[in-house]
């Protein structure tokens, strides 16, 4: 474990990266994204935590904050803690930013005060995983509604970890043009936030969905991250086996779960798979770059 | 004394797009001119960007492609490293790296080692060279040219030393990864190349010239770090990470000489006896010979017996 960042949190030391290089290369694939497409602008939804937090510092740093959006997304029981600390990001960062209330849209669907909406008397029960899901989706749709009104590129604040275990909702919180930390795990995602300058009440809270009050991503999944870190680490990035991580002093459940977390996440990382029918099948056998001459928008 | 300045053309090409990429190599080639260079280096696809996929057969050239004599034309007392996708008269594409001096074409190499594994897929859109050859160049020594990987199989620069290269010059488009803060300079990947390259340049006595696009192509950053190290390991110059720029080094080439009288490597190096080696290697590998020296039980081409039998399980 490290010494300068030990008062805010647990860095695993095999998990410690070089925050200067990091910070270099994700600006020149923020700027370089945002070229190739045609864009000088870019968007994203501001939670409070510390992921779109994080992201919000590297895209101002990359670009400048005044090309940046920052959309605030609240539910009516959203953490007003959360939406104070976004709301110190923006002003810290000095970007642009916009409230969008989604209360009425997750309500007309699921209904509220007893009232059915637009899903029916059944949504009136649904549980909050739905529920969240939903938030998730309405919160991507919105982002792309602003994509246009900004003339910019959604970036995505999902970090390796939760991408790993599954723990995103496809086409929602997962949706984006590009992902400048995606392949940070949380720890180095805490690692980075402090180099960078994140307000230290982001970093130091726990991580939460704040789907419901209370709520923490540590206490629902059963283990805390730099312990899940520092195996998918081992497991993934250093292919070691399970009986090797387990004699390095994981917990062999606890492994077996988190390997059967990522084998059931494979398909919310990978694009949908199409039927092979023609000559030539994107994806399959037409393989291009995603951005080539003629494609950025004029 | 014998000074030569090498510019290192560290810059960040358009994926898929020739013309902007050749006007660029000109713009460039005139600037290390009027900096004094007599070499200029330009990185791996510098022509045409590195992630092309099925672009590849759509930005080749062939080596009479008349934008190919027109950026040559630019070389007048000059010597110039270019690369880009050839295609041959058999329809085979190749990443290629092209010596261009004094106006003309001189010599083209084409990469030999195509990493298809883990981030990398070029044997799927690419045919591998077959030659290995170093040449003659006005700078009035041998030049070997290699591509990349080329140079992460220990025989690519030993073979081009023997054949008469002083200078040895790897273009590369290396994406950069591993950021543990334990690498030397805060990345793994041009740690890696780091090593490799001193240690080339000592073994060989010769100049190591190395030249690493910047930007990015999709997920990749490529890293840059491009550098010159001397015929005694020793680094002469090196450019700026993630930077794009053109970066110079002077070097003396009187060096190899010393080197090589200092240290006679290369002088010393059995080519028959490796030759004779290799041959062995390869008759046993393909189960035309039979291995002398292999363990009971070893299959044809395997030292050692199969796991299955020593450890009574694990691979199948």
């Amino acid at each position: 474990m490290t010494d300068h960042t030990l008062a805010m949190f647990v860095l695993p030391e095999e998990l410690a990266i070089d925050t200067g290089v990091a910070r270099k290369v994700v600006a020149a694939f923020i700027r370089g994204q945002l070229r190739q497409a045609g864009f000088e602008r870019a968007v994203l939804g501001l939670s409070g935590g510390i992921d779109s937090g994080l992201v919000a510092y590297l895209v101002a740093e990359a670009i400048g904050a005044e090309r940046l959006l920052c959309v605030l997304m609240p539910y009516r029981t959203s953490s007003p803690a959360s939406r104070a600390d976004a709301e110190e990001v923006v002003r810290r960062l000095g970007c642009a930013s916009e409230l969008v209330d989604i209360s009425p849209m997750v309500d007309g669907y699921f209904g509220a005060d007893g009232v059915a909406g637009a899903g029916g008397p059944e949504a009136l029960e649904a549980p909050a995983l739905r529920r969240g899901n939903l938030m998730a989706r309405i919160r991507m749709a919105v982002l792309y509604d602003r994509s246009v009104t900004w003339r910019g590129l959604v970036v995505g604040t999902g970090n390796k970890t939760e991408s790993l275990i599954g723990y995103t909702t496809l086409f929602g919180d997962s949706a984006c043009a590009f992902n400048p930390i995606g392949d940070l795990y949380k720890s180095q995602v805490r690692q980075l936030a402090v180099a960078i300058g994140v307000p230290e009440a982001i970093i130091r809270k726990a991580p939460s969905a704040d789907l419901w009050p209370g709520q923490t991503d540590e206490s629902e999944a059963g283990f805390s991250y730099p312990e899940l870190d520092r195996l998918l680490f081992w497991r993934i990035d250093k292919r070691r086996s399970i009986d090797e991580v387990v004699a390095k002093g994981f917990d062999r459940a606890m492994v077996e779960r988190v390997d059967r977390m990522v084998a059931g996440a494979e398909f919310k990382r990978q694009v949908p798979p199409i039927a092979k029918l023609g000559p030539r099948t994107a994806g399959v056998d037409y393989l291009y770059p995603r951005r080539r001459p003629g494609s950025a928008r004029s | 004394m014998q000074p030569l300045r090498i510019a290192l053309a560290q810059l960040a090409p358009r994926l898929g797009d020739l013309e902007a990429n050749l006007a660029r190599h000109g713009a460039l080639l005139g600037e290390a001119r009027a900096g004094g260079a007599g070499l200029v280096v330009f990185p791996e696809l510098g022509l045409t960007g590195y992630l092309l996929q099925d672009l590849a057969a759509e930005v080749s050239m062939r080596l009479d492609d008349p934008r190919l004599a027109s950026l040559a034309a630019e070389t007048a007392v000059l010597s110039a490293v270019v690369s880009f996708v050839e295609e041959s008269a058999d329809h085979r594409l190749f990443i290629a790296a092209a010596l261009l001096e004094d106006g003309e074409l001189r010599h083209v190499h084409r990469k030999v080692h195509l990493p298809t594994y883990g981030l990398f897929d070029e044997r799927r859109f690419f045919a591998p060279g077959d030659m290995l050859r170093a040449v003659p160049s006005r700078l009035g020594v041998g030049v070997g040219l290699a591509v990349c990987e080329d140079f992460w199989h220990l025989s690519t620069p030993q073979l081009l030393a023997l054949d008469g290269a002083q200078i040895l010059v790897n273009v590369s488009s290396s994406p950069g990864r591993d950021l543990a803060a334990t690498n030397e300079v805060g990345l793994g990947t041009a740690a890696s190349w780091r090593t490799l390259m001193r240690t080339y340049a000592q073994l060989t006595t010769s100049f190591v010239v190395f030249c690493n696009r910047v930007g990015v192509d999709e997920s990749f950053s490529f890293w840059g770090g491009s550098e010159v190290i001397g015929p005694t390991g020793a680094l002469v110059a090196g450019a700026p990470l993630f930077e794009e720029g053109l970066f110079y080094a002077d070097v003396d080439l009187a060096d190899v000489r010393r080197e090589r009288i200092t240290l006679p490597l290369l002088r010393d190096e059995r080519p028959e006896l490796v030759a004779r080696e290799w041959r062995r290697l390869i008759a046993e590998r393909a189960g035309l010979a039979a291995d002398a020296t292999a363990e009971a039980g070893a299959v044809d081409g395997f030292d050692v017996a199969a796991d299955v039998q020593r450890a009574g399980g694990g691979r199948g």
